[in-house]
């Protein structure tokens, strides 16, 4: 519904959930960290999604030293991490759905090779 | 209360300098910073370091642990000597930036006195700091996701009574879940997260969406994917099958000569969401039969004979 990806926040409100002041803010998104509507900081308007980026690039900005470009580079490497570990998941378990009973059944196979090679 | 011996946690020497320290914590902090490291223990490591470093970057605290420190060893319960007065070196405001995140034992040692008193904050010239966000995670059903569903959730908040020792509060809320929410979306439920201190708002309460792996459908975007098991000869052949869906049975047409990872479309079936109305796609498997008899065996040599098929073709290619 309309809640978790409108865009309802205001430079002012996002002060307020992040507990940031605005020119940290100003920052994160001069660095592209995040991506309001609006073309000037009056009329900027965020959601949910950018609160929680916010946070997440003060957060390391703040507790790791990184300076604004590095926190930047950062989270989007930090993105690209856990989208690829989603992905990873998927497949993994897409890759069970057709090999997981096969397992047995290829170590009974080498056993029998080495048996194989046993005899000779 | 355990000992928390310091060095140990940076993996520093007794003898180490600020700038050994520094490096050991920057490291840590770099492999457990919650938002980076997907290890269990993460957070807790993280402040561990944090604490620790806090203590031995500082000449004063880390001279004071270094006394302490005779008295305990690692892990091992730990009362403060007999007489043993917490520094005056730790102002309340530290005290108030570090509320719930320092450990009893760090407390014991620099002072809890004033540490998360909301009376001590109030007097203090209307020292106000708003509650602290919580975010847990919120599992829901594939199912669930299809149109709005209202959830109870229950969440502990974080509570520091007038000694400002923590405990915490056990809290359920109702919670009404749009459709199509997403793995990792986030809810915000403002002013549901930790109380603030003196006047200071709550902090607010977000609720991360993770979709419980489904037995049967797997997610890929806002698609879905069935993989329908089939028999050598249904494959051949061809047949119709009642298959399942997230919202009910349907009829699904196999053509005959179908493939083992073969993908068919049914349109519409797959997640709802606002960026538009995912598909189902049936991904066919094709399984033997479990057990055999002479008579089958025969009906395969036949079968050998008459489709005189190398599925290795590839190999002999020179």
């Amino acid at each position: 519904m309309a809640t978790l990806t409108a865009f309802q926040f205001r430079l002012e409100d996002l002060c307020h959930a992040t507990a940031l002041p605005a020119d940290i803010i100003i920052e994160i998104v001069e660095q592209g960290i995040v991506d309001p509507i609006g073309d000037a900081p009056d009329n900027w308007a965020f959601n949910t999604q950018m609160i929680t980026i916010t946070k997440k690039a003060f957060r390391l900005h703040n507790d790791l030293e990184i300076d604004w470009p590095g926190t930047a580079l950062a989270i989007s490497l930090i993105d690209e991490l856990e989208l690829l570990r989603a992905k990873n998941l998927q497949l993994q378990r897409r890759l069970d759905r057709f090999s997981q009973e096969n397992s047995e059944a290829i170590t009974q196979e080498k056993q029998q090779t080495i048996r194989g090679d046993d005899d000779e | 209360m355990d000992f928390k011996d310091y060095y140990k946690i940076l993996g520093v020497e007794t003898t180490a300098d600020k700038k050994a320290i520094k490096t050991a914590y920057r490291k840590l902090a770099r492999k457990f910073h919650p938002d980076v490291s997907d290890h269990h223990e993460a957070e807790d490591k993280f402040k561990e370091v944090t604490e620790a470093y806090e203590v031995l970057k500082n000449p004063e605290k880390r001279a004071e642990f270094d006394d302490i420190r005779q008295y305990g060893r690692h892990g091992e319960q730990f009362e403060a000597p007999p007489g043993w007065r917490p520094s005056q070196g730790f102002s309340d405001r530290d005290a108030a930036q570090h509320q719930g995140n320092m450990s009893d034992f760090f407390s014991s040692i620099f002072g809890a006195e004033g540490h998360g008193s909301h009376e001590g904050y109030e007097n203090q010239q209307g020292f106000n700091r708003r509650g602290q966000d919580i975010e847990t995670d919120l599992p829901i059903l594939l199912e669930e996701t299809l149109g709005d569903s209202t959830k109870t959730i229950a969440y502990k908040l974080p509570h520091y009574d007038l000694k400002g020792l923590s405990n915490e509060i056990n809290k359920t809320l109702n919670v009404k879940i749009p459709g199509g929410v997403r793995e990792g979306e986030r809810i915000r439920l403002k002013g549901q997260g930790a109380p603030g201190i003196g006047s200071g708002v709550s902090g607010d309460l977000y609720l991360r969406i993770r979709l419980i792996p489904h037995p049967l459908f797997d997610v890929e975007g806002h698609n879905l994917i069935l993989t329908v098991p089939l028999s050598p000869w249904e494959a051949a052949l061809g047949l119709k099958i009642t298959m399942p869906t997230l919202s009910g049975k349907i009829q699904l047409s196999i053509p005959a000569n179908s493939q083992t990872g073969q993908r068919l479309r049914i349109k519409g079936k797959g997640l709802n969401r606002k960026d538009g109305q995912g598909d189902l796609y049936a991904v066919l498997k094709v399984v033997m039969p479990t057990s055999t008899n002479d008579t089958i065996k025969e009906h395969w040599e036949q079968l050998k004979t008459a489709a005189a098929f190398d599925p290795r073709e590839e190999w002999s290619k020179p």
